[in-house]
């Protein structure tokens, strides 16, 4: 055939036509519409089988039971357990976001490393555990030959009682250094009101469930304060005022427990001592100083609110008055959280339903003594760097302000080797920067932390702990739990990467070390300590290890049902304990008040016998002006020993710095030492963060006289240094005070969190709360620069 | 150097000059494909578009052009079937018009969607309740309506019409062109309707929603009157621009003239309409949304004055010069009028579709602000340069307008 | 003779605004539970994708007077368009039926992979509880983020809209574990939404209102109970419960005195 364009144009259009006739559009059109759908660039999740393993939740205290959904090996939902008596089916932002911190390989340190650039340059070699421990105890061994066993460090964020952190300071007492400091947290102040005024150094817990009226003094934009009855928003530091005012009204109105002041309190009413010493008694003092015009003043509450609210919170059944400060990560302070529990003695709720409960510690076994050789012995009788305990803080467990502080005042390197457990100090410690200038002149850094964080950055050792979703830990008592309760998490996933569980860690450590502290970690894993431990509990009679959260314990006792332990030996117990999580004795027992309160006295005391031991002791050694000035107390006479209110001292001149910030921990942001998971994000408001920066919060009012508008750019500077952020005018901050989340900022870690915001800590001028001797980090005077 | 190409006895500038007037137009198409090329490689993110602004800057072109490009079915539709034979001297200008905007239109929404590889689910797994399923079907029917259209006038070319077979085809294409014309007047009716029903339809979106007639809200009816009202103004500026580019008469006055009247009286008809509807809105949708009228204007940029011009300025002010007689013949009013109505209507469509995203429908949400980014304009222009030069060539190699060279002997 | 008609399951949920704290746990909760994917910058609200959206109001008083509430919103599953037609806004507009609602559970679906991006459908949603996917999921090659992901949920393409299902996959779930169990009903907390079951407070409550002994079923009968933007007659199937008056108004708009009237009809 001819190929002319006649027979061309032919050809194209009949072939175009006989193609209609074959299969091929059809086919084609299939293929574009499975190709359409399946992008080699979106994951496709392998399916296997669904099975569930329950834990505890570390990223907190607060430990609640999570239950974790897995696909073959993959974990891939962390859910809430009702079967855990903590968190009825509910978790918290942070215990939800746990696999992003489990699976983001490179927030994570996925095995031993050592240090090969300069510091800081993020530059580590991969090393072998054997080597990476040999160079650890060949670093302690060394310092203990040469005498100053004092010179090793730790910095440790586990939990307060918990086994892991025993085992920390257990190291440190065989190793022979003082210098065990722990971040501080809510439950030193709380520990140490506790002790001051009802004699046991132990936790508070307040029955919320079964209180008809809760009194919020946690400070500004609280997210569970704006739930609760009355939110009170006094000035920041000037609770305890508040809390003192109260008590004028309901004193002078006669609307106390006069049973429970009279009977079980010390110090209510002026006396006199053994030695013919008059005192003026609470009452005399709150009559005297804290009239509600007075408090009102201090506060910036209007007097008559401060009236009715006294009412009103000694009117109900059961009311209680809750210190605090933000999620409690942080440490509170002393003579305010004692002021608030006056309160609560006031209204005779002391260790009543609705009321402040005091705890015993849970019946674990303490683990053996140790027995210290002759360097130990020597090195322990150094003092601590950071003065905790001592005659000026002596209350106080670890200040590690003081430790930063003394590090970088010192001419020469105190700390030759710093260990730092489960915290960031570099990112979390209020103190306008300062851990990250001491650890220049810390010789040698080791870090056990899984994540990449600031202060593991600038780390010479890495020894990667598991995270928290690979390993077994115990949760002792969680703060603000009314009843016992004992936690143990278990592996909900093999390890991913070659880390290794601290507590294993150290026990190999000892063990390299040799001698008398290879003898004191006598265990040969970490799993036996926890048992060991637990043995306690069984000893102690009682307690449950399993929980229905459809029909807890507590309501089939109060049908009347028997609350009888379920295992017969402790292996039986202790069995049970691994696969549930849990042992708890479902009520507190109340104890009658006549043997309730430790204290000097046998009472409540308002009057506090130990801090006047304390203020005599160190007084005897200079006058009592010095000793009050060095416990940085500027109350005078009786009212030292009492709850009462201090005026905070700041040294920045006011004129220049008018403002006050105060730096806020947000519940869907994590401000401790582990790394926000991404998904939490997705919760913050634009309003918190934009983009690469972070917002603070301010009352219209306030920015006006700044020529502020919505999302303006301001330097808000401080004496220690300034940080930019954008303004976010809100009706419910206080005039004059600057709110600043803590949690952004990081340098570390990855493009989720690096360089996201600025971190208020950097700016923190932390003066000293009196006697605690901790940072007061809430009230930083600062000046506000427009952009 | 093209010159057998060009059409018999007419003058056309050289070829030089006319390459170098295509640059400008060629730069735009080249900054539209590189911004088509992002937006389908790296996605939708390389715009301004969002959650709130789900439609922007292209669904306003998209609606503008259909709008503007109305005039191709309507004139073909007063040509073909009312008969009114001195329009046949604007109907091919009409016709490439129309196939521009609409050509350009879809191209345009093939960026726009998500996934365009399955933009054919549309027809796959179409949902009859929606209009813009209406809107797909109707201006793809009617872009190959408009195809045909075309092809007798690219078969009018001079080269093309020597061969025999095609000069046969597309006469007897041109025979059956009324066929065309109703089946195109009645696609455009229905798409033009459901443009305006696809925000009519937005119940939950008090700002656009309207009551209506049956299934079809009182936005369809009046973005059909108000498209054939534009169409024919827009074909008028573009005959009169090449009039002016070219320095030549190309369309007889009565034309022209016969379309000003026409589109005075339907938009002078819109206006009645319109000012109706928007009463009807302003005393039956909105306090039944518990809103009142003022509560839309008080956020951002967008004012009472959107109002005021779109029904003031912009639509009864043309409507009355275009009435007037002896303004309409005035060149300088006549295109004035013809400019303005063709913003009132970019300007209605702008409103009905980002002023109503823009304004927030929760009581406790805010408002958002939108500005496209350069792919966005990008894509945007495109069209223009596209419609420039696809009118350029047609006027330069077709025989685009019937009287052009009765209107200018070619004296040499 | 005619079948008796036996009513489906109207799947609802009661959001406690008095309970809620805004912590985001139910935002999270969602994102975790169905593969919704993180980019770098989530503060970019226009664009990021969070099926329950997190809003904060405030009563608009000075301080110390002020008031926060917390609105979580999640799609509201409407049953109506607003004009009495039986489907939601959003499932009469889509041009490709990649929405569609289950009359025989009151849920909303979305395909992902018939969606074409048209974006019609995020315009006729009033409460914007659609989210287009503007980039492509966020899973960088060597992190392992896509460790987590769980093959319940497909992870979504760039281009397509998606949205809250009320965790359909859920239900399967629940379902095909009852039929293993030989039982055609769920019990009443068998099937319920991620958001639900991680509300630490408490304050969501999920079940069938078609059920009267279902707890959801019996508090929206609260004098207290109120839709979002109930007016338009969307017909949402989300329901919220706050006894502050500020709260319930600012849920709805209102002409001048409109709202008093309402009040005293609860009140």
């Amino acid at each position: 055939m001819e190929l002319n364009r006649r027979n061309f144009i032919k050809f194209v259009v009949g072939g175009a036509a006989g193609i209609q006739m074959t299969p091929l559009p059809w086919k084609l059109t299939d293929d574009i519409a499975i190709w359409t759908q399946n992008w080699p660039w979106v994951p496709v999740p392998p399916v296997g089988e669904f099975t569930h393993v329950k834990s505890i939740c570390n990223l907190c205290p607060g430990g609640c039971g999570i239950e974790v959904r897995k696909v073959d090996k993959r974990a891939v939902k962390i859910e809430g357990r009702t079967d855990y008596p903590v968190n009825p089916g509910g978790i918290c932002p942070l215990g939800m976001g746990g696999l992003q911190l489990l699976y983001n390989e490179s927030i994570r340190f996925t095995r031993p490393m050592k240090r090969v650039g300069p510091r800081g340059s993020g530059k580590f070699m991969d090393i072998t555990w054997e080597e990476a421990l040999n160079i650890l105890a060949a670093r302690i061994s060394t310092l203990r030959k040469n005498g100053s066993p004092e010179a090793l460090a730790a910095v440790d964020g586990n939990p307060i009682r918990s086994t892991m952190s025993l085992l920390i300071e257990r190291l440190f007492k065989a190793i022979g250094s003082p210098n065990y400091v722990r971040i501080p947290t809510i439950e030193d102040t709380f520990g140490m009101a506790s002790l001051l005024m009802q004699g046991t150094d132990g936790p508070m817990a307040c029955d919320l469930e079964n209180a008809d009226y809760i009194l919020s003094f946690g400070s500004g934009l609280s997210n569970t304060a704006s739930k609760a009855d009355q939110w009170v928003a006094a000035k920041p530091g000037t609770e305890a005022a508040l809390a003192l005012g109260l008590c004028h009204v309901i004193i002078k109105e006669g609307l106390y427990d006069t049973r429970f002041v009279n009977d079980h309190c010390f110090g209510f009413n002026d006396w006199s001592s053994a030695n013919g010493k008059d005192h003026i008694g609470f009452k005399t003092m709150v009559l005297d100083s804290y009239s509600p015009d007075k408090a009102g003043q201090i506060t910036g509450l209007a007097p008559g609110d401060i009236v009715s609210l006294a009412k009103e919170f000694a009117g109900a059944k059961a009311p209680v008055a809750i210190c605090g400060k933000g999620k409690g990560a942080l440490n509170g302070s002393l003579y305010e959280f004692m002021a608030v529990n006056s309160l609560n003695a006031l209204v005779g709720n002391i260790n009543r339903p609705g009321g402040v409960l005091v705890r015993d510690p849970l019946p674990l076994n303490p683990l053996p003594e140790v027995e210290l050789d002759e360097i130990a012995l020597q090195g322990l009788e150094k003092p601590r760097l950071d003065l905790a305990g001592s005659m000026k803080h002596p209350f106080t467990h670890s200040l590690i302000n003081n430790f930063t502080k003394a590090i970088i005042d010192s001419s020469r390197s105190l700390v030759d080797t710093l260990l730092v457990f489960s915290a960031n100090p570099v990112h979390t410690i209020p103190d306008g920067g300062s851990f990250r200038k001491a650890l220049k002149k810390i010789p040698f850094i080791v870090s056990f932390s899984p994540f990449q964080d600031e202060t593991a950055y600038m780390a010479d050792l890495i020894l990667p702990d598991h995270t928290y979703l690979e390993k077994t830990e115990d949760f002792i008592w969680p703060a603000g739990l009314q009843y016992p309760l004992y936690g143990l998490s278990q592996p909900v996933v093999e390890p991913i990467y070659n880390t290794k569980n601290t507590g294993d860690v150290i026990l190999d450590l000892a063990k390299r070390i040799g001698a008398s502290i290879g003898s004191a970690f006598p265990w040969s894993r970490f799993e036996e300590v926890l048992k060991e431990r637990v043995k306690g509990l069984f000893d102690s009679a009682g307690g449950l290890v399993d929980h229905d959260g459809s029909t807890p314990a507590w309501q089939r006792q109060k049908e009347g049902g028997e609350l009888n332990p379920d295992y017969k030996s402790f292996e039986e117990m202790w069995k049970k304990i691994k696969s549930t999580g849990l042992w708890y004795r479902p009520v507190h027992t109340y104890k009658t008040r006549e043997v309730l309160f430790k204290t000097p006295t046998g009472k409540f005391e308002f009057f506090s016998s130990k801090i006047e031991l304390a203020v005599n002791a160190l007084s005897e050694k200079g006058s009592l002006d010095t000793a009050l000035c060095d416990m940085a107390i500027s109350g005078k006479g009786d009212e030292v020993f009492m709850p009462h209110y201090e005026t905070t001292k700041y040294d920045a001149d006011r004129s220049v710095y008018p403002l006050l910030m105060m730096p806020y921990e947000m519940i869907n942001l994590a401000s401790g030492w582990v790394p926000t998971p991404p998904f939490l994000n997705k919760s913050l408001f634009d309003t918190q963060l934009r983009g690469d920066e972070s917002f603070f919060e301010i009352n219209p009012g306030t920015a006006a006289d700044y020529n502020l508008k919505q999302g303006d750019r301001a330097i808000i500077k401080s004496p220690e240094g300034k940080v930019r952020a954008r303004a976010n005018l809100s009706e419910g901050a206080m005039p004059d005070i600057i709110y600043m989340p803590l949690g952004f900022g990081h340098t570390a870690y990855d493009e989720f969190l690096q360089g996201k915001g600025v971190n208020p800590n950097d700016i923190v001028c932390a003066g000293k709360d009196p006697l605690s001797g901790l940072p007061v980090w809430w009230n930083t005077p600062v000046r506000l620069i427009k952009l | 150097m093209d010159s057998p190409l060009l059409p018999e006895g007419v003058k056309r500038c050289s070829t030089k000059a006319f390459f170098l007037w295509t640059l400008p137009w060629l730069g735009l198409l080249a900054w539209g494909g590189l911004s088509a090329f992002l937006c389908l490689w790296k996605g939708l993110n390389q715009t301004n578009m969002s959650n709130i602004f789900a439609f922007a800057l292209w669904i306003v072109f998209d609606l503008a052009v259909i709008a503007l490009g109305a005039g191709a079915f309507f004139t073909g539709f007063l040509t073909y079937i009312i008969g009114k034979k001195e329009l046949k001297n604007v109907i091919n200008a009409a016709v490439i018009i129309g196939f521009i905007c609409y050509s350009g239109a879809i191209a345009m929404l093939g960026i726009d969607i998500g996934q365009p590889i399955r933009g054919w689910f549309i027809f796959w797994h179409a949902n009859i309740h929606s209009m813009l399923v209406e809107v797909s079907f109707c201006i793809t029917c009617y872009l190959m309506v408009l195809a045909i259209e075309f092809v007798p006038i690219i078969l009018g070319n001079r080269q093309l019409s020597k061969i025999r077979e095609l000069n046969i085809f597309g006469h007897n294409l041109h025979e059956t062109m009324a066929v065309f014309a109703a089946t195109g007047t009645f696609l455009s009716f229905f798409h033009q309707g459901s443009l305006g029903g696809m925000f009519g339809v937005l119940y939950a979106r008090p700002f656009a929603a309207r009551d209506g007639f049956f299934i079809w809200p009182w936005t369809f009816f009046l973005f059909i009157l108000s498209a054939i009202a534009a169409g024919p103004c827009f074909t008028i500026l573009c005959t009169k621009l090449t009039e002016k580019l070219s320095r030549k008469k190309l369309v007889p006055d009565n034309a022209i003239q016969l379309l000003a009247k026409i589109s005075a009286f339907l938009l002078s008809l819109y206006m009645v309409l319109k000012i109706a509807d928007t009463l009807g809105w302003i005393y039956g949708v909105v306090p039944r949304a518990g809103l009142k009228f003022i509560d839309f204007y008080q956020e951002g940029p967008y004012g009472v004055w959107l109002v005021v011009c779109e029904i003031i300025i912009f639509g009864i002010a043309p409507a009355i010069i275009l009435l007037v007689p002896k303004a309409r013949q005035h060149d300088g009013w006549l295109i004035a009028a013809c400019l303005m109505t063709c913003m009132g209507i970019v300007l209605n469509r702008f409103v009905f579709i980002v002023v109503t995203l823009a304004i927030p429908v929760m009581p406790f949400d805010r408002f958002w602000g939108y500005l496209p980014t350069w792919q966005e304009w990008g894509i945007a222009m495109a069209v223009i340069g596209y419609g420039f030069l696809l009118f350029s060539a047609a006027y330069r190699y077709l025989p685009l307008f019937p009287k052009e060279r009765e209107l200018n002997p070619v004296t040499e | 003779m005619k079948e008796k008609h036996v009513p489906g399951k109207r799947y609802g949920m009661i959001i406690d605004l008095d309970k809620c704290t805004g912590c985001g746990t139910c935002t999270i909760a969602c994102a975790a539970e169905n593969n919704v994917s993180v980019r770098s910058d989530e503060s970019d609200k226009e664009r990021s994708i969070t099926w329950m959206e997190l809003f904060k109001i405030t009563n608009g008083k000075e301080f110390p007077h002020t008031e926060v509430c917390y609105f979580p919103r999640p799609c509201m599953h409407c049953e109506e368009d607003g004009r009495g037609h039986h489907q939601p806004s959003c499932v009469s507009v889509c041009v490709a039926t990649a929405t569609k609602l289950d009359h025989n559970t009151g849920i909303v679906s979305q395909v992902y992979t018939r969606c074409i991006g048209c974006r019609y459908c995020q315009a006729a949603c009033p409460y914007k509880a659609r989210y287009f996917n503007w980039w492509d999921a966020y899973f960088p090659k060597g992190k392992g983020l896509e460790r987590y992901l769980s093959p319940e949920v497909s992870p979504r393409m760039r281009g397509v809209v998606e949205k809250c299902t009320f965790c359909h996959h859920r239900l399967m779930r629940a379902k095909n574990l009852a039929y293993a169990e030989e039982r055609r009903e769920l019990e009443e907390d068998e099937y319920i939404t991620a958001c639900a079951e991680a509300c630490p407070a408490q304050a969501i409550t999920f079940g069938d209102l078609n059920n009267p002994k279902h707890r959801v079923s019996q508090l929206i009968k609260s004098p207290y109970a109120f839709r979002l933007l109930e007016r338009l007659n969307t017909k949402p199937k989300v329901y919220y419960l706050s006894n502050k008056d500020w709260v319930r108004k600012l849920a709805d708009n209102y002409l001048p005195g409109e709202f008093e009237k309402i009040m005293k009809l609860s009140g």
